[in-house]
């Protein structure tokens, strides 16, 4: 059976002033109908240029996708007209967003936003639109969901943008729907709820769920599979048990070593020391090699492949060396 | 709610107005020689009979809080005075005039923002293009070039090279008796140059400005979201985006409509436009203040009238200003 | 045997040669400046060559530009020299401007830098009072206090400067109330200095970059304003103006193009160069911005 999303040996290039730079260097992934993926990492690991990239939403110029292949439902993306990702956009796969004070533009009312999804993808009317639009923001939990349809942005609080964000992405029920960061600008209590409705949403509309985060956390409670980027590849991917049980690659088990374990008895903050490297300063070696502690002079000289060593696949010389 | 704001609104209008009325009377009066010789003019042949009669008439040999009374009263009556020059009211004088001088103002306002959104938004979606070139030398040159100058150049222009625009007056005289299409047709035949004169300058800056602001808008998280719910890029540029960008557009004209009409006078006075502008040019060289302070007082009265009118747009346009003071 | 040479020691920057840095890379505002010192060096030097008055008849009028070689420009209506003319007319127009900009200036930050460090009811009258004057058309009121008071260089730079003040008013003040809350407002606050002090000399050198453009871009308006003041034959009537040339020969532009076109071009360059440097000098002050 083959996959709902297949990407395979993405490029992303962007033209910056120290040059064109690899966002995306040969990224691979694959998406299951029905399932979550997570994509972890830091911010400016790629995590959101993949996405952005599936839904043919890369700023362009500077952006470019310089090779690779995206393939939904075996329908290639790459190359399809700009019409033809207008009608996928919304309709097939559809996109929630990190920030949902500034997602939702300001000037019309949430009903109407909602109204507008349906009726690019839909042969309605206005009106039967905005009774659709009314019965998904009940459906998102929204109370007095009339009301609220007639309401601006600015009127309601994040959680509950988030939650307008959401029905206006199940609309046109997509099979897939991409969430970058759903949860990173809300509360703590709010952040709960609104993985809780994801799951349902995903339960009712049967649609598959790419999650971006870089919230292990979150990773725990929603995904089925995982992929670790680091610095525009693909570093680890596996289950979501195998990655969160049995990390391989050093960047993987720093993360997982982020999360406070109170039931340990371990409530200590960590961190993986030093930061992402800018992408215009990568060289031939490991990208991670610089924060890494068992990083060789290969590490730093060739770039390793992401292989099968032991556990699960990881692109790591010193797990492949069977060093660690 | 909203119409609480708009009494308030009017309100303050009102007493801006009164603040107007009170600054013409001080400034009759701080002008250095007798208010009524001021008040006459300087037109030869003033005689001590008209001396008096103004005299009686503006009470002004009672103590000044009478006479700002007296004034006050008579603004209020709708008498701003006599021309001595025209023979006429002031008020007559003036409503004769004010029409085309909004004809022409309102027309240029509306030139200017139309075709400078266009301009800019257009030019916003290549950064680096030569359009946005364009618009930036564009609105460099329009602030600089003196309005009157610009004028001038397309009368030379279109009287002897391209002769297919009148370049003086707002009607032709030999269509005086014609019907009122034709009439329609040649007024706004006539209106072309000036308004264009009076547009190009504010164009630029529109064209500058709406570029920015777009610029702005286009890099915002909800024209994202615009586009990945599908929505084509016609849709994403003129009905996400353009509401949002035209925000500050609004706030820019509404405080530019006093250098409109100041810009207007100029104007008027080049081609020969019949309006308020004609009226202050011809009054001031005659030394007549009542009918200049009258122009000075309508003036005033339609920046107050268009700051309301923005006010109330931008509210109808930033769902965010509602129910908010 | 030569010296050692010492290292010199690492001095930081001064804002303003820093500014001057970011300014000189900008072609267009060096261009802009370089316009302004030929135009001030050709108005100023120009009138020791051109020695005459430029109201003197001095050849036929209306003679073209470029074929007497005494008379490159032409002459005007009644035979004066363009040249002369605006050679004599170029420093009284350009005077103006800056008197006329110091006035502003004068007004407009002494009204702002009130409201905006008092806040409260002192913030309230201030605003009402600069919202009344936005209300006047400036062109207008201006050409009724020149009119009132009888039009000289002085009453004409006071009357611009009486009508233009209220934008440079609501700059400073908004610089001013975002100023007051920084920490060394306070600091200087905490070691007892006075108001006035803390207005002088440490809130308005720092609010001194955006003021220093917005004076640039007055001096421009200025000089618009000037030149439509005279172009309505409300100039001094002693001194001749770019404006004024413009004006006096309009009646006759159909016979003659060069009388009114010459001057405006003149009034046009220079009120170029003075922008170009204000809009240099506001990216020179936000280097950030420059991308736009």
């Amino acid at each position: 059976m083959s996959a709902l999303l297949e990407i395979e040996d993405l490029n992303v290039t962007f033209n910056t002033r120290y040059g064109a730079v690899t966002a995306l260097d040969s990224v691979s992934l694959h998406v299951n109908a029905g399932e979550t993926l997570g994509v972890v990492g830091e911010s400016g690991c790629g995590k959101s240029i993949t996405a952005l990239s599936v839904m043919g939403l890369i700023p362009s110029p500077p952006g470019r996708i310089a090779g690779g292949s995206i393939r939904l439902n075996g329908e290639e993306l790459t190359t399809a007209s700009p019409a033809r990702m207008r009608a996928i956009r919304g309709a097939e796969a559809a996109m929630i967003f990190q920030e949902p004070m500034t997602s939702l533009n300001p000037v019309f009312t949430v009903g109407a936003q909602i109204a507008e999804a349906i009726m690019l993808h839909q042969k309605v009317g206005a009106d039967q639109a905005m009774r659709a639009a009314v019965a998904l923001l009940d459906r998102v939990g929204i109370p007095s969901p009339d009301a609220r349809a007639r309401d601006y942005p600015h009127q309601l609080s994040g959680g509950m943008r988030q939650r307008v964000m959401i029905a206006m992405a199940v609309s046109c029920r997509p099979k897939m729907l991409i969430a970058d960061e759903p949860t990173t600008a809300l509360d703590v209590t709010v952040q709960a709820q609104i993985f809780d409705l994801l799951n349902e949403i995903q339960r009712d509309f049967g649609a598959a769920i790419v999650l971006i985060t870089h919230d292990m956390g979150a990773i725990a409670e929603m995904a089925d599979r995982v992929a670790v980027m680091y610095a525009g590849r693909v570093i680890e991917g596996a289950t979501a048990d195998d990655v969160l049980d049995h990390p391989q690659h050093p960047y993987a088990r720093g993360l997982i070593d982020c999360i406070p374990n109170i039931a340990k008895g371990d409530a200590a903050l960590r961190e993986i020391p030093g930061v992402v490297p800018p992408l215009h300063l990568l060289g031939a070696g490991c990208a991670f090699a610089a924060r890494c502690a068992h990083a060789n002079n290969r590490c730093h000289t060739e770039k390793p492949k992401l292989a099968a060593h032991g556990h699960h696949p990881a692109a790591c010389h010193a797990v492949q060396e069977g060093r660690i | 709610m909203t119409a609480s704001f708009f009494i308030r609104r009017i309100a303050y209008g009102l007493l801006l107005m009164l603040g107007v009325v009170i600054l013409n009377f001080l400034l009759i009066r701080l002008a250095p020689g007798d208010p009524a010789v001021v008040i006459a003019g300087e037109m030869g042949g003033i005689d001590a009979q008209m001396l008096a009669a103004i005299r009686a008439d503006y009470g002004l040999d009672k103590p000044l809080p009478t006479q700002l009374w007296i004034y006050l009263s008579n603004v209020v009556q709708g008498n701003l005075g006599e021309s001595f020059f025209f023979n006429q009211p002031v008020a007559t004088l003036i409503s004769a005039r004010i029409g085309p001088t909004i004809l022409l103002v309102l027309t240029a306002q509306v030139l200017s923002i139309v075709i400078g959104m266009f301009l800019g938004v257009i030019a916003a979606r290549k950064p680096n293009g030569p359009l946005s070139g364009f618009v930036s030398v564009f609105a460099t040159i329009g602030y600089a070039v003196p309005v009157f100058w610009t004028g001038i150049m397309l009368v030379i222009l279109f009287a002897s090279v391209f002769p297919i625009f009148p370049v003086e007056g707002m009607r032709s005289v030999r269509l005086r008796d014609a019907g009122p299409i034709a009439q329609f047709f040649d007024v706004a035949h006539h209106l072309v140059l000036p308004a264009f004169t009076l547009a190009i300058i504010y164009l630029a800056q529109y064209a500058r400005l709406s570029r920015a602001s777009m610029m702005d808008v286009l890099g915002s998280d909800y024209i994202r979201t615009a586009r990945a719910k599908g929505a084509t890029e016609q849709s994403v540029l003129f009905k996400h985006a353009l509401r949002n960008a035209a925000l500050p557009i609004l706030t820019v004209a509404g405080l530019q409509f006093g250098n409109l009409i100041s810009g207007a006078l100029l104007v008027e006075t080049v081609f020969n436009w019949p309006g308020m502008g004609r009226l202050a040019f011809d009054s001031i060289l005659r030394r007549n203040y009542p009918t200049v302070l009258g122009v000075l007082f309508f003036a005033a009265a339609m920046v107050v009238a268009a700051n309301i009118l923005t006010d109330l747009s931008y509210r109808w346009a930033d769902p965010r200003l509602r129910g908010r003071e | 045997m030569t010296e050692p040479t010492v290292p010199e020691p690492y001095v930081a920057e001064s804002p303003g040669r820093e500014a001057w840095r970011m300014y000189s890379r900008n072609r267009t505002a060096l261009f802009g400046l370089g316009l302004l010192f030929v135009i001030l060096a050709i108005t100023f030097y120009g009138s020791f060559f051109y020695a005459g008055d430029a109201y003197d008849i001095v050849w036929a009028p209306h003679e073209p530009p470029m074929v007497t070689p005494e008379f490159p420009l032409g002459t005007d209506y009644l035979g004066r020299d363009i040249v002369t003319g605006m050679l004599k007319g170029g420093g009284p127009t350009m005077a103006v401007g800056a008197a006329a900009a110091l006035i502003t200036m004068v007004i407009g930050v002494s009204l702002g830098a009130l409201a905006g460090f008092y806040g409260g009811w002192i913030d309230t009258a201030l605003m009402r009072f600069t919202e009344f004057f936005q209300v006047l058309p400036a062109l207008l009121f201006a050409m009724v206090l020149v009119t009132l008071f009888s039009p000289s260089l002085w009453t004409i730079a006071f009357a611009i400067g009486v009508v233009s003040w209220p934008q440079t008013a609501r700059l400073t003040r908004a610089e001013f109330m975002k100023i007051k809350e920084l920490e060394y407002v306070t600091a200087a606050r905490a070691i007892g200095a006075k108001n006035t002090r803390i207005i002088w000399k440490v809130i308005l050198p720092n609010a001194a970059p955006p003021l220093i453009v917005s004076a640039a871009l007055t001096i421009g308006v200025a000089i618009l304003f000037e030149a439509g003041l005279s172009f309505l034959g409300l100039g001094d009537p002693n001194v001749m103006s770019w404006g004024l040339m413009i004006g006096a020969n309009r009646d006759q532009l159909l016979d003659a193009w060069w009388p009114v076109t010459f001057p405006g071009l003149a009034i046009f360059l220079t009120v170029l160069a003075v922008s170009l440097v204000g809009d240099g000098l506001n990216d020179a002050f936000n280097p950030k911005l420059r991308e736009r």
